[in-house]
């Protein structure tokens, strides 16, 4: 295998010192951030070890260890300096460019990698300060693009405001705001507006009364009666790693939940969490692809809703990292829940936004026959009751110009939101069952994420209609937007402006009414 | 071949190729024939006395069912390849399939991505060829089996051609 280029994509012949004066390197101190993360996870294996042993009343170090500790220090030591060699060449090589409407990462010296990535292709930019990098005023930046799996760009790190000023850079040359080959020293952070705030004390409910809550309780149970009937006083002992385990569960939605700030600026919409770790996500407009409002059941005592969402970029990786980076907002009421859905569709293309949606997070629909007319979701028949006797009055949809909204769940209210124009391909599907009560679900094929929107049991003809009505709906939505350079079709005039005076700072929008300006954009689209 | 209730109405359905059902066939033999002969060991072994533990009547039900099943998808087979269906519409491409678990799906020209064609050994040797699309969901799972070699040409080149005409972000 060649040394040279192993890269998915390679600058077109391009000598690579010819364009040195635009090129960076990230923060020299960030390969030892990063490898004191690395340090800290073996001190907490070996720390978790020893208060293992603790508790099970042994020594808290290891009775054979002793006679080899002059080994163990010298293949440490050696192992530490080939870490640090390989840190200071791995920093060294690391390099990239942010010009000519791509960003250009190389890394590696003895395998290369040379990647573009074309900036009007962003789906997402993250700003994240783990701990340590936070401590160092240091910040990494992950740049997605739509193929679901690692980010595209990761810069690890740049100093805090560096990361910020390339973010502005990035979001103002893919809005299509700037364009020319100035440098990026003089595009400011595009203003923003914050739009709602979780309190702590509202996230220590929401996660003490989280489905996470109801099975611990229940698990619980289970554990008392069966040591009540066994008499076996060691069962709890050994629940103690499944405690420790549980309670780094709520730690971590906590430590991810904390502080929770959503925003809105011409770039888009801004989030921001935390409490050891800080994270800055920016989505541009037209990035989420799919969202979801739930409710357990307990949270409804309290009006208490979360929202998920489907972006391109994050896909659906299980960890919890991914999970809290598809979270649009982790407890808010429904005021809150309304916002969000204002940003996310400005122009939520009906009439009544809030009784609709109002509707779709906690509507049920009439005992009567006719479905069709209750508070405008069409849910599914009544002779189909028997096949979702809980759900058959909550399953339902309703089509704005705009969006799809499905909701389900009697007990887990639901309600799944599509925009038309990012459908991507729909299927119906009828089962045996179905076919005899006269029904069919609909399934949204969206990008891959934590939402996956399917139509419950509607009727036949309703589905049928449903179904021919989204492709047409889908097609003119397409036609009608497209969600890359969002700001170049709004302000067309903004490039003359940054070329005749390269002085000002192009200000994109003014930072007022910022759900208007989204509505108008929209609005103010020309055809593709 | 005759709309369901969850086709769109009024759509003239393509049918794939009849020959399909020779590559099905195959699939079914190499599947169950394999399945069958694996769960009548038991019963050949209990058969012979040297094992004692399935009871006969058990050594008999299972392969008994497992035939019984594999019948019932054989005599199925024609059926499902005739329920194949794929209709191109100005816009988006309508796939259909099934008898009992029917699915209509709808896949428009501007969010494809790629389009596949793959060929498998008894494919080749009937001149057959099988369409994949993907678009930037993986629940789009359109395949379309069971195309003469040159209509699945046709239709790549054609619903290329038409996805980069009508070609959207994501």
């Amino acid at each position: 295998m060649s040394l040279e280029n192993s890269a998915t994509e390679s600058l077109p012949g391009k000598p690579e010192p010819s364009v040195d004066g635009g090129w960076n390197r990230v923060h020299p101190a960030s390969p030892f951030v990063r490898g004191w993360v690395a340090l800290a996870a073996v001190g907490f294996f070996f720390g978790r070890d020893a208060f293992e042993r603790m508790l099970q009343g042994r020594d808290v170090l290891d009775p054979n260890l002793s006679g080899r500790v002059p080994w163990l220090l010298a293949g440490g030591a050696v192992v530490l300096l080939l870490t640090v060699g390989g840190f200071i060449l791995s920093w060294y090589f690391t390099r990239y460019q942010v010009a000519e409407g791509y960003v250009r990462v190389n890394t590696g010296f003895l395998f290369k990698q040379q990647r573009q990535a074309r900036l009007d292709r962003v789906q997402a930019i993250d700003i994240v300060q783990p701990l340590l990098a936070r401590i160092f005023g240091l910040a990494e930046l992950k740049f997605e693009v739509a193929d679901a799996g690692e980010s595209a760009v990761r810069l690890a790190y740049l100093p805090l405001d560096q990361a910020k000023q390339l973010r502005a850079t990035i979001l103002a040359r893919a809005a299509g705001v700037v364009s020319g080959p100035e440098t990026a020293e003089e595009i400011p952070e595009a203003p923003e507006h914050v739009v709602l705030s979780v309190p702590p004390s509202r996230l220590i409910g929401s996660l003490l009364l989280s489905e996470q809550t109801i099975g611990i309780l229940a698990g619980a149970a289970v554990v008392v009666v069966v040591s009540v009937f066994t008499q076996n006083q060691t069962l709890f002992l050994a629940l103690i790693p499944g405690i420790l385990g549980i309670g780094a569960a709520y730690w971590n939605s906590f430590n991810k939940g904390y502080n929770f700030t959503a925003a809105i600026s011409p770039d888009g919409i801004r989030l921001r969490y935390g409490l050891l770790d800080t994270q800055a996500q920016t989505l541009p407009p037209g990035r989420i692809q799919a969202l979801m409002v739930t409710q357990p059941p307990l949270w409804r005592i309290f009006g208490w809703y979360r929202m998920h969402v489907n972006v391109a970029g994050y896909g659906v990786s299980g960890s919890t990292e991914g999970s809290a980076r598809t979270m649009l907002l982790p407890v808010g009421m429904k005021s809150d829940v309304l916002r969000m859905m204002s940003l996310v569709l400005p122009d939520p293309g009906v009439e009544d936004p809030e009784r609709v949606f109002t509707a779709g997070l906690e509507g049920l629909g009439p005992v009567g026959a006719d479905p069709a007319h209750g508070d405008g979701f069409i849910t599914t028949p009544r002779r189909a009751r028997l096949l979702a006797p809980l759900g058959w009055r909550r399953n339902g949809f309703f089509a704005t110009e705009t969006a799809l909204l499905i909701r389900s769940g009697r007990w887990w209210h639901t309600l799944v939101m599509v925009p038309h124009q990012r459908t991507q391909s729909m299927a119906l599907h009828q089962g045996p069952w179905a076919r005899r009560f006269g029904v069919a679900d609909l399934v949204l094929h969206t990008t891959a994420g934590p939402v996956s929107p399917r139509v419950f049991q509607a009727g036949v003809e309703q589905a049928v209609e449903l179904f021919d009505q989204q492709a047409a709906r889908a097609r003119e939505a397409r036609k009608r937007q497209t969600s890359e350079q969002w700001l170049a079709q709004v302000a067309p005039q903004a490039p003359e402006v940054a070329a005749a005076m390269p002085e000002p700072p192009t200000q994109p929008e003014p930072p007022a009414q910022p759900t208007q300006n989204q509505t108008s954009q929209q609005e103010d689209r020309h055809d593709g | 071949m005759h709309t369901e209730a969850i086709d769109p109405p009024g759509v003239q359905w393509l049918r794939v190729s009849p020959k399909y059902v020779t590559v099905r066939l195959v699939e079914w033999a190499i599947g169950n024939v394999l399945m069958l002969a694996v769960l009548s060991l038991p019963l050949i072994f209990v058969l012979l006395g040297w094992w004692r533990w399935p009871p006969l009547w058990l050594a008999i039900t299972v392969p008994a069912v497992m035939l019984v099943l594999a019948l019932w998808r054989l005599v199925l087979i024609p059926r499902q390849v005739r329920a194949i269906g794929y209709a191109e519409r100005d816009d988006d491409l309508l796939i259909r399939r099934g008898i009992f678990f029917q699915r209509t799906m709808v896949v428009p020209y501007g969010r494809m991505q790629y389009v596949d064609v793959a060929v498998g050994p008894v494919e080749r040797s009937l001149g057959l060829c099988t369409l994949k699309l993907h678009t930037a969901s993986a629940g789009t799972n359109a395949q379309l089996p069971g195309l003469p070699s040159a209509e699945g040409a046709r239709l790549r080149e054609q619903l290329s051609a038409r996805g980069e005409a009508r070609l959207a972000g994501l």
